[in-house]
């Protein structure tokens, strides 16, 4: 998933022993099934402090992670979701939640079905049906409600027009309509899909995103909805959503516990106060007085704040690795030169940058772009040199080039922060010492929709990506494919404006292959073709380091929520 | 200063100054009014003291690029290694204060590990260049404007006096921010090289568009008494042209409050800059300014005081020592005034 459109400095996670041991009593996996422990207390309210406002609560077209998690394990439920669990293998497989089980697939995974369960309301008391659930998807073919992935009219086997578009316009204009009840059909309580190639991971889609939830039509407004919540899950939206100062979701009457084995949902109330600062967040965190004593973010502790997480605040702090990794992206419309690339490659310092942004509890050096949690995960061959950077290589390539030396180099970076700019000036250093000129070029206010113009003038950008569920099918094609990147005004996720037709037919077969494990492999090969032509510069894997108040309890944070903090397990201590 | 000014000074000045002491009027005959009020300076300790001090952030903001083009500072290497930072603590340096020692006697920046001394130094070099260029603005259009609007008076004067009200009336800051993205990609457009000076460019002549208009007031004001004086008609009865009269004949009678106004307008501008940095307008690091430096400097007060100290130290002194020395020159060409 995107991991952000506007500048950000969080970053995430790992080692779960610590958050486990910062649980403290009570919080282990045995609780399950929402015993009221002594860390499972009923009650209370709690507070989410964060910086970034929520762009949409619409489930078609919310498609960044955190709000994601967060509406996932409280107001809206699917077919399918991950287990509350603080164990990271059971976390990541996807148990049945609205449906009696996990789904059957046919022997191509072409096609999907799920039955719905039993007494699963919305919160004005009306049953979900199947319909519902056929709703939701068509929603994601309506034009007017972007923001969202678009894989359910990548994948549903609904015929396209020759420029690539569905031919189905969505349940507004009803276009095509026929077309669609064909790939999505409801017999009684079952729904089936249909899709137009092997789709083995579909309920890890269902699981990650919000694209296939069910809607109930007479609540749509269209483009209006976007701050609306009509729930199904334990909690629902107290008035109305403030765009700038966030909401509160208050418990939902209409959820029955006995439907819904996965969310523990403790607190009576869950209060989201964004827009603001790290700085002020942390320091609130720090403190832990009044009600900040029950308060969980998802902004990262920044760096000039460590030498305060000590003693009893530290066992307040979790540090985990995070699905996002960074990267930089050579412009293929400017540094057309293998060699150039390659020296550019060999002299990237993302140590330097990583201590800029705070050190080890920062980020951590990466290999490829695919995250290690990944089936099919391998460090990337071609990225061979130090993480430091090897500025004798570098310069040996740089001279073997036949370019003019100094050659030129526009570093455009999200900036506009101190620890970004250091950052930048890390990666500069070496970029210099092997023989570039560097200009730095940092953009504050609007980043990737400057990025992503094909006339973007910088020689290099750098970006973040986080997969949409744990496939290197949603990090490669996404960010590579040329087919569906590259237009005339925008280059879209492809922002090196990279073009392979190997690639591409890569991407086809590996698509196509129904077998999770040779897939990893199919991916694997793409990303060491990638490297080969220096199509990307792996930097780091951020971490995620978060504070949390000393009345919470059962925190925790797994891949099951990308890592940030689980409102599927935490309670507020009275 | 050129000899027609101090002779129109002592023109206009004779009748104001006398001394009720004996003595002092003994040992100033014969003086012209600018000796006077150098004596009277240098008798004044503290406008002495801050002069000195601002003599010499003066030369070391000269001297500072020159320093470092021949090695003597180094403000761009970075010392990110293990050695120099405590990586895991979140890039603090490591050592007394900060990472002070004799190499690098300020310490390190956190993060990055660069020079503190040599960033400093060169952040008072583009901080007084902007201060100063933004002040030449503001005075070289304020002067204009308010010798036209004084000495034409009528129908201009009116319109010059309501643009001062518009001028005065724009939240400048909300402006500074908002029209920065779009203003300096037009000074690209135009030929301006992007990046340090595009930025600087723009904050200076932002500063100074917005700050002539206190400066038009007074120099409105004056002209407007001295242009009923004699040598004004008589200049006015020989045929003078319009430019002589405003630049030859106004113009040198203008330069003490003039002056007064230039060292007082210059630290408000230090710190404006200062602010404009904490905001995200201005030049951007890693070239230094004594704003961007505070802005980093911000967040590490706590873990690390001296870093975010010495700054905020610096920035403190400069704009105390232009006020005091401000005021010592008001003081001392208009005794009147301050007593």
């Amino acid at each position: 998933m995107v991991i952000s459109r506007k500048p950000v400095a969080a970053l995430a996670v790992s080692a779960l022993l610590l958050s486990v041991a910062a649980c403290g009593g009570g919080s282990s996996s045995s609780g399950k099934g929402g015993n009221d422990t002594a860390a499972g207390t009923k009650g209370g309210t709690l507070y989410y402090l964060t910086k970034r406002p929520t762009e949409h609560l619409d489930p078609t077209r919310t498609y960044i992670g955190r709000d994601i998690v967060d509406l996932n394990r409280t107001v809206y439920r699917s077919w399918v979701n991950y287990p509350v669990t603080s164990d990271d293998k059971a976390a990541a497989v996807p148990v049945a939640d609205l449906a009696t089980d996990t789904g059957t697939a046919n022997s191509t995974n072409t096609q999907w079905s799920f039955t719905l369960k039993d007494g699963v309301k919305w919160q004005d008391g009306s049953a979900i049906t199947c319909e519902d659930f056929k709703y939701g998807v068509s929603r994601n073919f309506a034009t007017n409600l972007d923001g969202g992935p678009k894989y359910a009219v990548d994948y549903l086997d609904v015929p396209k027009n020759k420029d690539g578009t569905s031919t189905y316009q969505g349940p507004f204009k009803k276009t095509g309509q026929a077309a669609f009840d064909k790939a999505v059909s409801c017999k009684g309580n079952t729904i089936t899909y249909k899709f137009n190639k092997p789709f083995p991971d579909f309920p890890l889609a269902i699981a990650s995103l919000l694209i296939f939830n069910p809607f109930k039509q007479s609540q749509d407004q269209g483009e209006k909805s976007n701050y609306a919540i009509f729930a199904n899950g334990p909690y629902k939206l107290q008035g109305k959503w403030n765009t700038t100062s966030g909401g509160t979701f208050v418990r939902n009457s209409q959820w029955d516990s006995k439907t819904d084995t996965i969310r523990k949902a403790l607190p009576d109330q869950i209060v989201f106060t964004q827009g603001l600062t790290n700085e002020v967040i942390n320091q609130r965190l720090i403190s832990d007085s009044g009600k900040d004593q029950a308060a969980i973010t998802d902004r990262a502790i920044p760096p000039a704040f460590y030498s305060q997480i000590t003693g009893l605040v530290q066992k307040r702090s979790t540090l985990t690795d995070s699905p996002f990794v960074f990267y930089l992206t050579p412009n293929f419309n400017r540094m057309k030169n293998l060699k150039v690339r390659q020296a550019l490659m060999a002299a990237t310092n993302a140590v330097g940058q990583i201590t800029a942004e705070g050190g080890s509890k920062a980020a951590k050096p990466a290999k490829t772009l695919i995250n290690p949690t990944l089936v099919g995960y391998t460090p990337n061959p071609n990225f061979k040199y130090s993480a430091s950077g090897d500025v004798a290589a570098a310069k040996k390539l740089l001279q073997s080039s036949g370019e003019k030396l100094p050659y030129p180099l526009k570093y455009t970076y999200q900036g506009g922060t101190p620890t970004s700019d250091k950052a930048a000036s890390a990666l500069a250093a070496t970029w210099k010492a092997a023989g570039f000129k560097v200009t730095l070029d940092p953009l504050a206010d609007t980043y990737y929709s400057v990025i992503n113009k094909p006339t973007a003038d910088g020689d290099v950008f750098n970006a973040g990506w986080g997969p949409d569920w744990p496939s290197s099918k949603t990090v490669l094609p996404p960010l590579f494919d040329s087919r569906t990147n590259l237009t005339a005004d925008s280059n879209n996720s492809d922002y090196g404006n990279y073009r392979s037709d190997a690639v591409n037919k890569m991407i086809d077969a590996a698509a196509n292959e129904p077998d999770l494990q040779k897939q990893g492999a199919d991916y694997a090969a793409i990303d060491d073709k990638l490297g080969k032509d220096v199509a990307y510069i792996p930097l780091e894997i951020q971490r995620f380091y978060f504070l949390h108040g000393s009345k919470i309890t059962g925190y925790q944070s797994g891949p099951a929520t990308t890592y940030f903090a689980d409102l599927g397990s935490i309670g507020v201590a009275k | 200063m050129t000899s027609p000014a101090s002779e129109l000074e002592s023109h206009t000045r004779t009748s104001g100054d006398h001394s009720p002491d004996g003595t002092a009027v003994e040992q100033i005959a014969g003086r012209s009014p600018t000796q006077l009020a150098m004596f009277r300076f240098r008798k004044d300790k503290l406008s002495m003291a801050a002069f000195a001090i601002v003599a010499f952030y003066l030369i070391v903001g000269i001297l500072a690029p020159l320093m470092v083009k021949f090695g003597v500072l180094d403000p761009f290497t970075n010392h990110s290694s293990a050695k120099f930072l405590d990586i895991e603590g979140g890039g603090i340096p490591k050592g007394f204060l900060g990472g002070v020692s004799l190499s690098h006697p300020l310490g390190l920046e956190p993060g990055i590990g660069r020079d503190v001394l040599s960033r400093l130094v060169l952040g008072i070099t583009t901080s007084l260049a902007i201060a100063l260029a933004a002040t030449i603005v503001a005075v070289g259009v304020g002067t204009v404007l308010g010798i036209v609007s004084g000495f034409v008076g009528g129908f201009v004067d009116a319109t010059i006096g309501r643009l001062i009200d518009l001028t005065l009336s724009f939240p400048q800051t909300l402006m500074l921010l908002s029209l920065s993205g779009l203003a300096v990609a037009t000074l690209i457009k135009i030929g301006v090289p992007a990046g340090d000076l595009a930025n600087g460019i723009y904050v200076t002549f932002v500063l100074g568009l917005f700050g002539w208009p206190p400066i038009a007031r007074i120099v409105r004001g004056q002209v407007l008494s001295i242009r009923e004086r004699e040598f004004i008609e008589a200049a006015r009865l020989m045929g003078a042209p319009r430019r002589r009269m405003y630049f030859k004949e106004v113009l040198p009678n203008l330069w003490a409050p003039l002056l007064v106004y230039f060292t007082l307008t210059m630290p408000a501008y230090i710190s404006a800059e200062a602010a404009l940095s904490f905001l995200g307008v201005g030049v951007k690091p890693p070239t230094p300014t004594l704003g961007n430096i505070l802005t980093d400097s911000i967040t590490y007060s706590q873990a690390d005081f001296f870093f975010f100290f010495i700054p905020a130290f610096l920035i403190a002194v400069i704009v105390v020592s232009f006020n005091l020395l401000g005021d010592g020159i008001r003081d001392a060409l208009d005794p009147r005034g301050a007593r």
